[in-house]
């Protein structure tokens, strides 16, 4: 009989309806840690203002602790000198953790990436594994909200866990 | 009026040095002048004493030389002048971040992007780039760089 | 003895790093702050976190594809440098730009000064504690963002402004929303003011905390309403009138102690001048072109230099281009003003307690990326 191949992270024994509502738990609270580097760094506290309101998302406690947060969002362009800082914060925070890279400059370098650009980092993926992309620049912060909402469903593990699921892909519709 | 001091007192202490007028407003200054490397100090400590505020130190690159460009200000109506230094490759002019304190970091970033030092300025350490960035990106020897000229190509 | 007085105080001053994360969500600043106890005895800001290297961009790239990173620069008044740097090409180019898209550009910049400041209101009290005023001050802005939303498609950062004019005219709807915004904002004045300015904690926490005095801001450059709190009553709208300021009429407040409270008064009557001269230039806005006919889609500028100065919500902002014929220029440097603001706080923050120097810091009103470019 084969042994079943662990994913690195996952826990021995396994419970799977704990599990979901353990998940569920989970992706509706996520806290984010303030981690807003430029421009995206505004329209994210703008998502957590009164028009787009973040709370009713359980997501609109910003943490600025990165040992007290779920979710990193990195909002804004890296720069080289920054990128040690990024690799520390990440590493600080505890499992489970994920992270969303928001805004062009988070995803490849945004506007600032061309032949012999010195001082950037392009894209939050070669720091930090990055679950979710928000393209734009500055995303709105609709936009945000949908990248929160699919963290979220990927968190509970989408129409085939999750019983209470609301969350359409837009792939699906 | 204070830019007409300044002009006299200019003309007095560097009497051959190049002043030249603008009178369509598109440099932003009344006047501006070159002056040698040796006589920056002086021409800070007559701007500091007739009420002007430092307002940006920057830095052109050219095949034959580098030029130091000092823009100053003050709190009345149309008064920028500009003073202008040309200074080698190699030659390390001096610092007036005694005599205007906001120099310091203006001194340190036109070091960290063109690689000259100022002599007198203690804190030289990196502003903008990394702690151990070892490398001048505004020069046009790095990087992409899309012209490089001489000086008279551009100001004849 | 002097040993080990040397000693003793070599023990009781210890070095604490002030970002270049933290909730104060100015960018990103590191402030090392050498301490003794509450008390600060040094504080160094180390910058450079947010270096995107705009000005080598600027050499590697034509006027035109220059103007998304003028917005870039400082994103909370983007329009303006964007406006800015518009105005420095066409200076260069000798554009003439038709007299509504003059003031079309006028009245887009000050609503993105109101929002600015709104934004720098609501951030400052909420990091002195107080979290209300944030949710306030962000609904008035969203009013701003969807007005300028409406004509340019860009909620932050604009590239509305283009040499010779704007890209769209402005229409009815831009002008009932922005007359509608007005209105509403006569009766928040008074809402922010009963929130806000008479609190006594408010009060406690900003008066006579971090005062500039003009000496001083002469010696770093700095400009702006920091500048116009210390008493020196310095705009570039003034001195240097650029576009229509100089026919309308308003009045540049000034303060009188250079501390955080005259600095927050200065920009809350700033705020209230700007919907002035929105007003006034609604009312004098003429029909005709919003922008000039035969701008050549490839500019030749002539060889030479040009330095144009313009009022951000942060104080004197200045592109300085040096063009050598060909379509990008050959230097591009951008004065920014807050190199300056931060700067100060090398003399201000010795002798001041830490919760002292985050509300100095949060009322100098500064952005990173704009100092880092």
């Amino acid at each position: 009989m084969a042994k079943k191949v662990r994913e690195p992270g996952e826990p021995v024994v396994q419970f799977a309806l704990l599990d979901d509502i353990l998940n569920l738990a989970r992706a509706n609270s996520l806290w984010p840690m303030t981690f807003g580097l430029a421009c995206c760094a505004i329209e994210m506290m703008a998502a957590g203002a009164s028009r787009f309101d973040l709370d009713r998302f359980g997501a609109g406690v910003f943490r600025p602790s990165p040992r007290q947060s779920d979710v990193m969002i990195v909002a804004g362009t890296i720069a080289k000198k920054m990128a040690p800082a990024i690799q520390m914060l990440w590493d600080q925070m505890p499992n489970p953790k994920w992270c969303i890279a928001m805004g062009n400059c988070a995803i490849s370098g945004g506007p600032f990436e061309y032949e012999e650009q010195y001082a950037i980092v392009p894209g939050a993926h070669l720091l930090v594994p990055v679950d979710i992309v928000i393209p734009g620049c500055p995303p709105r912060p609709e936009a945000l909200i949908q990248g929160l909402l699919a963290l979220e469903d990927k968190i509970t593990g989408g129409e085939d866990r999750n019983l209470l699921r609301r969350f359409k892909r837009v792939s699906e519709a | 009026m204070k830019v007409k001091e300044l002009e006299a007192i200019m003309l007095e202490k560097f009497p051959d040095a190049p002043l030249s007028r603008d009178e369509t407003g598109m440099t932003g200054a009344l006047w501006s002048i070159i002056v040698p490397i040796s006589g920056i100090r002086d021409a800070t400590k007559a701007f500091w004493s007739a009420g002007f505020f430092l307002e940006s130190i920057t830095a052109l690159d050219f095949e034959d030389t580098f030029e130091l460009v000092y823009h100053f200000n003050c709190y009345e109506p149309k008064s920028r002048l500009v003073v202008r230094v040309l200074c080698g490759h190699d030659q390390v002019p001096p610092s007036i971040c005694d005599i205007f304190r906001g120099a310091g970091w203006l001194e340190r970033e036109v070091h960290d992007f063109f690689g000259i030092s100022f002599s007198g300025n203690t804190d030289m350490r990196p502003l903008l780039l990394p702690e151990d960035a070892d490398y001048h990106p505004l020069r046009k020897t790095f990087g992409k760089v899309s012209a490089y000229h001489k000086r008279e190509e551009i100001y004849g | 003895m002097a040993e080990q007085d040397r000693t003793e105080e070599y023990r009781r001053i210890y070095s604490l790093n002030l970002g270049p994360q933290h909730p104060s969500t100015h960018g990103v600043l590191r402030i090392l702050l050498d301490l003794d106890g509450e008390y600060i005895v040094k504080a160094d800001p180390i910058i450079g976190y947010g270096h995107r290297g705009h000005e080598k961009m600027g050499e590697n790239r034509q006027y035109k594809q220059f103007l998304p990173n003028s917005s870039r620069l400082d994103y909370l008044s983007g329009m303006i440098f964007n406006h800015g740097f518009v105005l420095a090409v066409e200076k260069l180019v000798g554009i003439e730009v038709p007299e509504r898209a003059q003031y079309i550009r006028v009245i887009a910049s000050e609503l993105n000064r109101i929002s600015s400041h709104l934004l720098w209101f609501g951030t400052y009290v909420m990091d002195l504690g107080g979290f209300t005023p944030f949710l306030y001050a962000f609904d008035d802005r969203e009013h701003i963002l969807d007005i300028l939303d409406s004509v340019s498609g860009s909620r932050l950062t604009y590239s509305y402004c283009r040499f010779g004019g704007v890209t769209r005219d402005i229409d009815r709807n831009f002008i009932d929303m922005t007359r509608a915004f007005l209105k509403r904002m006569e009766s928040r004045w008074a809402d922010y003011d009963d929130l806000v300015t008479k609190n006594i904690i408010f009060i406690h926490r900003t008066r006579n905390v971090g005062a500039i005095n003009p000496e001083l801001a002469r010696q770093f450059g700095v400009t702006g309403p920091n500048l116009r709190a210390c008493g020196v009553s310095f705009d570039v709208r003034r001195s240097e009138p650029y576009e229509v300021y100089d026919r309308l009429d308003f009045e540049v407040p000034t303060g009188s102690n250079g501390d955080a409270l005259d600095r927050y008064y200065v920009r809350f009557k700033e705020m209230q001048q700007s919907c002035r001269i929105i007003d006034q230039a609604l009312d004098l806005l003429p029909g005709g072109d919003f922008i000039a006919k035969k701008v050549p889609p490839k500019l030749s500028p002539p060889k030479g230099e040009v330095y144009a100065a313009f009022e951000s919500a942060r104080g004197l902002s200045a592109f300085y281009l040096v063009s050598d014929g060909s379509p990008g220029p050959y230097r591009c440097h951008i004065r920014v003003p807050s190199f300056g603001n931060l700067n100060v706080l090398n003399e201000v923050l010795p002798g001041t307690l830490v919760a002292d120097a985050i509300s100095i810091l949060g009322s100098i009103d500064v952005v990173i990326p704009e100092i880092d470019r």
